[in-house]
């Protein structure tokens, strides 16, 4: 379920964001927050809305309740008046002389004038004859009372009032009024024998009819009358519910003894209070309309509606409000941002405004713009200080007294037709070149870089008249590896002028390629005269002020080394005076295809 | 400064809004005109018409509309009733009802009304139009059934038979006979002896009862085609001295008829439901004036009662109209 509902709620907005595309910050803070808004309010109306209604509706109830309280009184009231008349008749019939019974007849006669809603009082003796009615019409005959429930029920129990549904009246001939009877039975002595006689006081619907309109139940709210079979004993539309033209949900009513129920009757919500009536079986029934009775509720449904209404509105016009608020920095960071993104880094610092967050967002970016700046500056630099450095050891290359010694050299050994060491010098010579050059890639294989050192030490050992011996020895494995160019033979013309020169034994100069780790390592040892500790500190501060200076093609190798691999990689000296040196550069284990990208930044 | 502008006018359509929702829900109570409408029966006497009436205005006083209730004083006088229908167009009520003296003479001004654009609710008798909005009343053919089928129940399927029938051609009477002769023409020991018009005159039918009893040897029963018919019939049968010994089958159910029923004059009566009649009148043309569906015809129904069971209390209130 609860799993269901998140489902639900991630779904939504994206259903949202894709029919309306969109979704910018602005619109998604509107639309959510006016969603959940909305959503909470009108629950909170309905909420309102309900239980105002259910009270309103017990309240109205209630009210019904006390309205017909009072009717009910009246209405007891009257049948007890009834009763009070049937008493008077019964007390009348301990003599039932002729005089007394004209006695009771004229005493009637004056209550039937006075009273317009009785309309015959009539007594039965015990096997069902006429002793008397009045008024005095001619009686219908073939009307036998004999065969009626009420008179034999009467006869059995002559202690009940017995109260008849409402029926037609067949005592007189030709008249057939719609009557309420009372019916109880008399004790009477007639003819020295002792007998049960009936008497029937039979009403109109004139009493009972006003007793049930002087309640107001609101305009179209109205009571009636019914017994606990369900006969209507009077109901306002009595001939169209008679006539089937009407319905009445008397079942409920005969169901529910007393007290009150609410329902849709025929589409429209009513309250039916019902009250028992003292004396007979009667039940008095008030109708209400809740929409009649319950006045303020349209108001009060109007007064939502109106607060929902405000409500919306107000929430729909904070929330964009609120929303740009939000959004406005933020559109501008993105704005800089494209411009950033299409290569345009001149752009001047934001202005830090807006809330918290957008705030460090602004900063950071500025930040990182200047970063960027600053590590592109660094970068043109770099790029151009390798540039330099490289032309520096090509110049070393192309040295004219490199040069001029060696060419020097082969024209004194053709003189001495020494032909095989002018061819070797020759060989020597032009491969050196070839590997200098090697068609301007800065990057060559290691396995060229040892044949160029090879190459200059062949050229040197000649001119130095084997002065010095030399080793190399390379591990097979680093041959194919890539290496940056001309960094080998700076280290050996150090090694001669710098050092074997200055020693009158025979020089060794050892070299040695191998890997270590995921280094290349190029180590060129000597035995020569040594570099002094100071002079060490300081080998690669020297500003090149004189080529021939020591240090000048090392300084170049070392910033070389660092500007192309990073700066764990570089040239490490070991010098002990009168003893040797030993240089060791380190180049990391790149293998054969780095080479190729290498060749496209250069 | 922006800002400012933006709540200024949020300002301004928070009032408009409310002002307007405040407009609005004032508008709502209008005083509603009371309708006319205006109920033309064939004649004004107490028994039939006037149950008509009470039912007319028990709807008039349920809907709160103006009931005017208007008959000429004899059922012949079709012009009388021709002239009230063209009164309810110069009053231009708002609908009217109408119970048609004649099938035919009444169409021209009810159609009429019609084009004027008054709703017509035809009940009781019918009009030869397909112009009215509606009809309301007994099913007469079947009420004509009902008749012979209780001839067949009180008298049995050998009997000689007057049949005492009211306005020759008119609607009700043509159905009314349609439906009974129809009813027994299955059996072949029933012999009418003559159909006779009374044009719903009491004093008529008696006389023609009067003469043909004096003038037919054998005579079983009378069966009467409306209330005029059926009371004057058994006031002629009850002077004459052949109470029970002529049956009468009747029509309607007024006071006298009752009585003479309970004296054992008539046998049975079939009984139609006047006040159902004028209630729905009113009701469908109330409905016809607000423009809603309005059923085409309505049956209102019609019963067989005897002196046995008309005071069960489901009879009761269909023959004795509920006054308080």
């Amino acid at each position: 379920m609860r799993r269901r509902l998140k489902r639900i709620l991630i779904k939504t907005p994206k259903v949202v964001r894709k029919s309306f595309r969109i979704n910018s910050i602005q619109s998604i803070i509107t639309l959510s927050f006016s969603t959940i808004t909305i959503i909470a309010m009108i629950m909170v109306g309905i909420g309102l809305y309900s239980t105002f209604s259910s009270n309103a509706e017990k309240n109205a109830a209630s009210s019904a309740q006390q309205i017909m309280d009072q009717a009910t009184i009246n209405l007891e009231n009257y049948l007890e008046t009834m009763i009070e008349i049937s008493d008077l008749i019964s007390a009348n019939m301990i003599d039932t002389s002729p005089d007394n019974m004209q006695n009771l007849d004229n005493m009637l006669s004056l209550t039937l004038e006075l009273r317009e809603d009785i309309v015959t009082v009539a007594i039965y003796t015990g096997n069902g004859n006429v002793m008397l009615t009045n008024p005095g019409h001619d009686t219908d005959r073939t009307y036998s009372v004999l065969q009626q429930d009420w008179f034999n029920q009467t006869i059995e129990d002559p202690e009940a009032y017995l109260f008849q549904p409402p029926h037609v009246q067949r005592l007189f001939e030709g008249r057939r009024p719609w009557v309420v009877s009372m019916n109880r039975g008399l004790s009477v002595e007639y003819l020295g024998r002792d007998e049960t006689w009936a008497a029937m006081v039979d009403m109109n619907f004139s009493v009972i009819e006003e007793l049930c309109n002087r309640v107001s139940l609101g305009n179209r709210g109205y009571i009636y009358v019914v017994d606990k079979d369900g006969n209507i004993i009077f109901h306002p539309q009595q001939q169209l519910i008679y006539s089937g033209l009407k319905e009445e949900s008397i079942d409920e009513v005969i169901e529910l003894e007393q007290g009150s129920f609410v329902d849709d009757f025929q589409g429209e919500r009513r309250i039916t209070t019902i009250k028992n009536i003292q004396y007979s079986d009667w039940k008095m029934v008030g109708v209400s309309y809740v929409d009649e009775l319950v006045p303020n509720m349209r108001d009060f449904t109007n007064f939502i509606i109106i607060i929902l209404v405000f409500g919306i509105v107000f929430v729909v016009l904070a929330s964009i409000f609120i929303s740009s608020r939000i959004s406005k920095p933020v559109k501008r960071l993105e704005h800089q941002m494209n411009r950033v993104e299409q290569g345009d880094f001149d752009i001047e610092n934001l202005e830090v405004k807006g809330e918290d967050e957008v705030k460090r967002l602004t900063k950071a970016f500025n930040l990182m713009i200047s970063r960027i700046k600053m590590l592109m500056n660094q970068i043109i630099s770099e790029q151009e200080a390798k540039r330099k450095s490289e032309f520096n050891a090509l110049q070393a290359q192309i040295n004219p007294h490199f040069l001029y010694n060696t060419l020097d050299s082969i024209i004194w050994m053709n003189e001495n037709q020494n032909h095989e060491g002018v061819s070797e010098m020759t060989g020597a010579l032009a491969r050196f070149f070839r590997i200098s050059i090697s068609k301007g890639n800065e990057v060559i294989d290691v396995s060229d870089e040892v044949e160029h050192a090879a190459s200059y030490l062949v050229i040197q050992k000649i001119r130095y008249k084997n002065k010095f011996d030399y080793t190399i020895d390379v591990q097979d494995e680093a041959l194919h590896h890539k290496t940056i160019k001309l960094i080998l033979q700076p280290i050996i013309e150090n090694a001669i002028y710098h050092g074997i020169n200055k020693i009158q034994d025979k020089g060794e100069i050892y070299i040695k390629v191998f890997i270590e780790g995921d280094k290349i390592i190029f180590r060129v040892a000597d035995n020569g005269f040594g570099i002094k500790p100071e002079r060490l500190k300081k080998i690669f501060e020297t500003e090149p002020t004189n080529k021939r200076t020591l240090g000048v093609g090392l300084k170049n190798v070392y910033e070389r080394i660092k500007l192309s691999y990073g700066d764990e990689y570089g040239v490490d000296i070991k010098s002990e005076i009168e003893v040797g040196t030993t240089v060791s550069i380190s180049i990391p284990l790149t293998g054969e295809q780095i080479g190729d990208s290498d060749e496209k930044i250069t | 400064m922006r800002r400012l502008h933006r709540i200024v006018i949020l300002i301004l359509i928070l009032v408009i809004s409310v002002s307007l929702i405040g407009c609005s829900s004032g508008e709502l109570t209008t005083e509603e005109k009371k309708l006319n409408i205006k109920v033309v029966v064939k004649m004004q006497e107490p028994g039939f018409w006037a149950v008509v009436q009470m039912g007319a205005e028990a709807a008039g006083r349920e809907f709160n509309v103006n009931i005017d209730f208007d008959g000429p004083t004899y059922e012949r006088d079709i012009d009388g009733q021709i002239e009230m229908v063209q009164e309810a167009i110069d009053e231009d009520v708002d609908a009217l009802v109408l119970a048609a003296s004649d099938y035919e003479l009444l169409v021209p001004v009810a159609e009429k009304a019609k084009a004027a654009g008054i709703p017509v609710i035809i009940i009781d008798s019918n009009l030869n139009s397909d112009k009215i909005d509606s009809f309301i009343g007994t099913d007469n053919v079947d009420a004509g059934r009902k008749l012979g089928e209780s001839l067949i129940d009180k008298v049995g399927a050998e009997c000689r038979i007057v049949v005492m029938s009211f306005v020759k051609g008119t609607a009700t009477a043509v159905q009314r006979e349609e439906g009974f002769f129809d009813e027994i023409s299955q059996y072949e020991g029933i012999e009418v002896i003559d159909t006779l018009y009374c044009n719903s005159e009491e004093s008529l039918a008696k006389q023609l009862t009067i003469d043909i009893v004096n003038s037919e040897t054998e005579i079983d029963a009378f069966v009467c085609l409306n209330a005029y018919g059926t009371v004057g019939t058994a006031y002629a049968i009850d002077e004459l001295g052949y109470a029970g010994e002529i049956k009468i089958i009747g029509f309607d159910s007024t006071p006298e008829e009752i009585s003479f029923m309970e004296k054992d004059v008539i046998q049975s009566l079939v009984i139609q439901n006047p006040f159902n009649m004028g209630y729905l009148g009113v009701k469908y043309a109330l409905d016809a004036i607000r423009n809603e569906k309005v059923p085409r015809s309505v049956n209102t129904g019609s019963e067989v009662i005897d002196k046995e069971n008309m005071y069960l209390p489901e009879n009761q209130k269909l023959v004795f109209p509920f006054t308080e």
